[in-house]
């Protein structure tokens, strides 16, 4: 099986970098600041939970093509992404404007 | 990071009367006005599509059939999906601002709007393979 499964170590360098830009950077949650960020390009990177509807997967895609930023499919569902970000709500998609500390920008984009 | 909403952007309108239809972005307004807070754009669009022609026809029912509906309008950033099309139409001098302030202004500008599309319709250039 050549199916590249993520393992527990890149996951949870994941959940690191998110809990860094958390503390240290800017960042939005939800659909609709999602699509403000990246109209008015602010976003760097957008991180999308892994049962977000497949309609608004795509939009937030296609966003993303036009305004040439990375898209991260997050392995985990929208629960797991909420508790990534330290909150104790559910988080389909979020977007990093500035990473603070953190190097998601730079290592994110490269795996996609 | 690349701004994409920009002039001569191909757009489909998603909400209001004209929602399905396509339209082009004629100018932005990324900051918004003091009367509409939010980010918003002058969009020229079809309101009318030309309808199929076949070999059939004569050619005053192709030139009827080949006739576009034009619609001018200020909509939210929101309620538009943009493409990755472009259209290079100069539609700069007939769609402004003010022409939204009298329904005359508004008819003559879609009139404008309609020849344009129509001419672009005509000539083919704009043909998909």
């Amino acid at each position: 099986m050549v199916v590249a499964k993520k393992t527990k170590k890149t996951h949870e360098s994941i959940n690191n970098r998110l809990a860094l830009v958390v503390k240290s950077g800017k960042y939005t949650l939800g659909y609709k600041t999602v699509l403000k960020s990246l109209r008015n390009s602010k976003g760097r990177l957008i991180i999308i939970a892994n049962n977000c509807p497949p309609l608004r997967k795509s939009e937030i895609e296609y966003y993303a093509m036009l305004a040439k930023v990375g898209v991260h499919h997050y392995n985990g569902n929208n629960v797991d992404l909420g508790t990534a970000c330290g909150k104790y709500f559910r988080v389909c998609c979020l977007s990093i404007i500035d990473p603070g500390d953190s190097d998601i920008i730079k290592s994110m984009p490269g795996e996609h | 990071m690349v701004k994409f909403l920009k002039p001569n952007k191909a757009v489909i309108v998603l909400q209001g009367r004209f929602a399905g239809r396509k339209a082009v972005i004629v100018r932005n307004f990324d900051e918004g006005t003091r009367e509409r807070p939010y980010g918003h754009c002058l969009v020229a669009g079809i309101s009318k599509y030309p309808k199929k022609v076949i070999r059939k026809d004569s050619a005053k029912k192709t030139a009827k059939k080949s006739r576009v509906k034009a619609f001018i309008k200020v909509v939210n950033y929101n309620h538009i999906m943009p493409t990755r099309y472009t259209l290079d139409v100069d539609l700069k001098d007939s769609v402004t601002s003010d022409v939204f302030q009298s329904r005359d202004k508004k008819v003559t500008a879609a009139k404008a709007v309609k020849a344009k599309f129509e001419e672009r319709f005509k000539t083919g250039k704009n043909r998909v393979k």
